[in-house]
């Protein structure tokens, strides 16, 4: 089976995925308590403010979705839009398509994500290695004591904690918002610490496990000098599964982080996510949930791939690159 | 020493350390020779302490092993006593190693060029280029078709017995004056067998020293000269292969090959012996076969410890034996 075959697969696997990710959603925000119009006038009557837009808002909704459709209707009709990428205007934030919140948040969201985890690699690669090196020694013990911390700690403390070092006491950083590349500081730093630590602890077992592989000792029983077959042998060889818990963390961040993108005023994907369930903005839930389902099903297809690239047994199942003997 | 030895161990003894008890000795005093394009077959039944013995020679013990007392001479030195870093320019270049499994022992993830060559730029005998050449010649050497074209596959693209004569490519290709062969053949099928065998007695008949570590008595008539038998971490008998076949005199090696039994067939394995050999870590005072040995007679089999005499010739750890002769 070549590549693309195996590409191909792949893809129609997803798209049914998503089509179940669908109906499922759909399903169970029908099945919700409460819906928008009901808490906007709820919120209208505590509040005293907003709701305003809100009957010619089912005005226009009823325009695009038609009165008294049945629910299997209103759903064929949104998957109609949604395959062309167009998943029609949110409830909440009215004058908007979903779509465009979505293209306007995911690049905020996704840049925060990989810059977290290019971090947290950068973290937790050097101190797994250090540890398992010195494994069942002070500094072992020490050092996963820390990132055992590091794990413990939610992002939103750590931001929160950081706040007010940096940009409370410290006034090195500013406090939250969007404007340029000082912004990205405490957020990307927030979110690396706990990715970090659960990186650190997977490169020290992973390392651990293939220091303990024969080939290791075979490649000293060679001559070699000690740091190279630990990077050439065992380094690069535990590093290879880490891309199957990078990937998905990856790709967990990219989808929003709420606490963190609402405490540093980020507009993030996470932001609008949390905002859309809160007020059953239908249109917009249903959109960020299918676009989330969409970037792990893709994160993981990248991350099969990537794999197939670094290990070579992979490759030849999954690319038939190479002849076999 | 003898004159001709290639290798000269004496008395090595190496120790595991142990988390709350006292370090535990797997080779206890541990004496033998080689010589130059012979080989010494070392049998004994799993847990005897024949590959710590080997790796404690090579210095690729694990880090909690430490050899606490012992001398091997190579080429006028002691290995044991040269440090890592000389140690290092000797091992994979004059003393090599073959593995049980190639499976296991070659890395999964780098090809055969890599792992046939990086050992020659490490010892600095030759240029990437003239590496490649020597070993595209040691896998032709080892009966590999098309050598040119399979150095570039990688390890789990061959077959087990083409892996397996890779790994013994590998070991060769630096010219070694000494190859030890820990089970070289238990984890192929016979006809592979034959052909490692056959492939180990040609570079016998060049000169090389070979220490065979193997179960498989066949094995070790069909190609040693010498033989050791090992028990509970030391050697309990020392004679000519033939002599050991024909007429083996400690009680364990008598048990171990069967005494009186025709030893014509080739494939011969170790025949089990009543009871299981001592937990290392309660090891019996005096001969530590006794607990197991049909011929003991107390109290001073539980008391004493006959040691072997070290010369031409043959010995057993026996005091009856002494007294049989
Ligand atoms: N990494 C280790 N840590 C602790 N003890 C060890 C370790 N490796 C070996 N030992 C001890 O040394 C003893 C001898 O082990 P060794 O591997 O030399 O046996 P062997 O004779 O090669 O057996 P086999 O025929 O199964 O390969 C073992 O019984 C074990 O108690
Ligand atoms: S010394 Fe005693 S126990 Fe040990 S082998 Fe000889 S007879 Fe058996
Ligand atoms: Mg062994």
């Amino acid at each position: 089976m070549g590549l693309a075959g195996y590409i191909g697969k792949r893809a129609v696997r997803l798209v049914l995925s998503l089509i179940a990710v669908s109906i499922l959603t759909f399903t169970l925000l029908q099945l919700a308590p409460g819906n928008f119009a009901d808490l906007q006038r709820v919120n209208s009557g505590a509040t005293n403010f907003g709701g305003v837009g809100t009957e010619s808002m089912v005005g226009e909704l009823e325009s695009r979705y038609g009165a008294d459709v049945p629910v299997w209707k209103q759903y064929l009709i949104f998957m109609k839009g949604a395959v062309v990428w167009d998943f029609g205007p949110s409830y909440k934030y009215a004058s908007r398509n979903v779509q465009d919140i979505i293209s306007e948040a995911f690049p905020v969201s996704a840049t925060l994500a990989v810059l977290a985890v290019l971090l947290a690699l950068l973290i937790a690669v050097p101190v797994g290695v250090f540890a398992a090196l010195r494994q069942n020694s002070k500094t072992d013990h020490t050092t996963m004591f820390v990132v055992t911390l590091g794990h413990a700690l939610p992002s939103y403390l750590t931001a929160a904690f950081m706040i007010l070092l940096f940009s409370a006491t410290l006034k090195l950083l500013p406090s939250g918002g969007w404007n340029g590349p000082e912004d990205m500081i405490l957020p990307v730093l927030a979110l690396s610490l706990g990715p970090a630590a659960v990186l650190a602890r997977y490169v020290r077992s992973s390392m651990l496990e293939t220091l303990r592989e024969e080939y290791v000792t075979a490649a000293l029983a060679k001559g070699g000098p000690r740091r190279t077959v630990i990077i050439r042998h065992a380094l690069r060889n535990s590093l290879i599964p880490l891309v199957t818990v990078a990937g998905p963390l990856l790709a967990a961040l990219m989808t929003g982080t709420v606490f963190v993108e609402a405490l540093l005023r980020i507009p993030g994907l996470g932001l609008y996510f949390a905002n859309a369930a809160a007020s059953r903005d239908m249109p917009l839930l249903m959109g960020t949930a299918l676009f989330f389902a969409l970037i792990l099903m893709v994160t993981n297809l990248v991350v099969d791939l990537i794999y197939g690239l670094l290990d070579p047994r992979i490759r030849t199942v999954g690319g038939g690159s190479h002849d076999g003997h | 020493m003898s004159d001709e030895a290639l290798l000269s161990v004496r008395g090595l003894r190496t120790t595991f350390r142990r988390d709350g008890a006292e370090p535990l000795t797997a080779v206890d005093g541990v004496s033998f020779d080689v010589r130059r394009g012979q080989a010494l077959a070392i049998v004994g039944e799993s847990g005897s302490g024949k590959s710590v013995t080997m790796r404690s020679v090579m210095g690729i013990l694990p880090r909690t092993a430490r050899i606490t007392d012992g001398q091997a001479m190579f080429g006028g030195r002691d290995l044991l006593a040269i440090g890592d870093k000389e140690l290092r320019k000797v091992r994979g270049r004059d003393i090599a190693m073959v593995f049980q499994s190639a499976m296991e022992a070659m890395n999964p993830t780098l090809t055969l060029e890599r792992q046939l060559t990086e050992h020659l730029l490490w010892h600095g005998i030759c240029n990437k280029a003239e590496a490649r050449k020597r070993a595209v010649r040691a896998l032709g050497d080892v009966g590999i078709p098309d050598p040119e074209k399979r150095i570039r596959t990688y390890p789990f693209q061959l077959s087990g017995g083409m892996r397996q004569r890779a790994m013994i490519a590998m070991a060769m290709v630096t010219e070694p004056a000494l190859l030890i062969a820990d089970e070289p053949t238990t984890a192929v099928d016979v006809t592979v067998q034959r052909q490692i065998l056959d492939l180990l007695a040609e570079l016998k008949n060049r000169g090389t020293g070979v220490i065979m570590i193997t179960h498989d008595l066949g094995v070790a008539r069909y190609f040693c000269d010498d033989a050791v038998v090992m028990y509970a971490g030391r050697v309990v008998e020392r004679a000519p292969m033939d002599r050991l076949l024909d007429d083996p005199r400690h009680p364990y090696s008598v048990g171990l090959l069967g005494s009186g039994v025709e030893v014509g067939g080739r494939e011969l394995p170790l025949r089990p012996i009543p009871g299981s050999p001592p937990d290392l870590s309660h090891r019996p005072d005096g001969c530590p076969f006794h607990p197991r040995c049909a011929r003991a007679e107390l109290p001073r089999c539980g008391t004493e410890q006959e040691t072997l005499t070290i010369g031409p010739g043959r010995d057993a750890a026996c005091w009856k034996v002494a007294v049989d002769a």
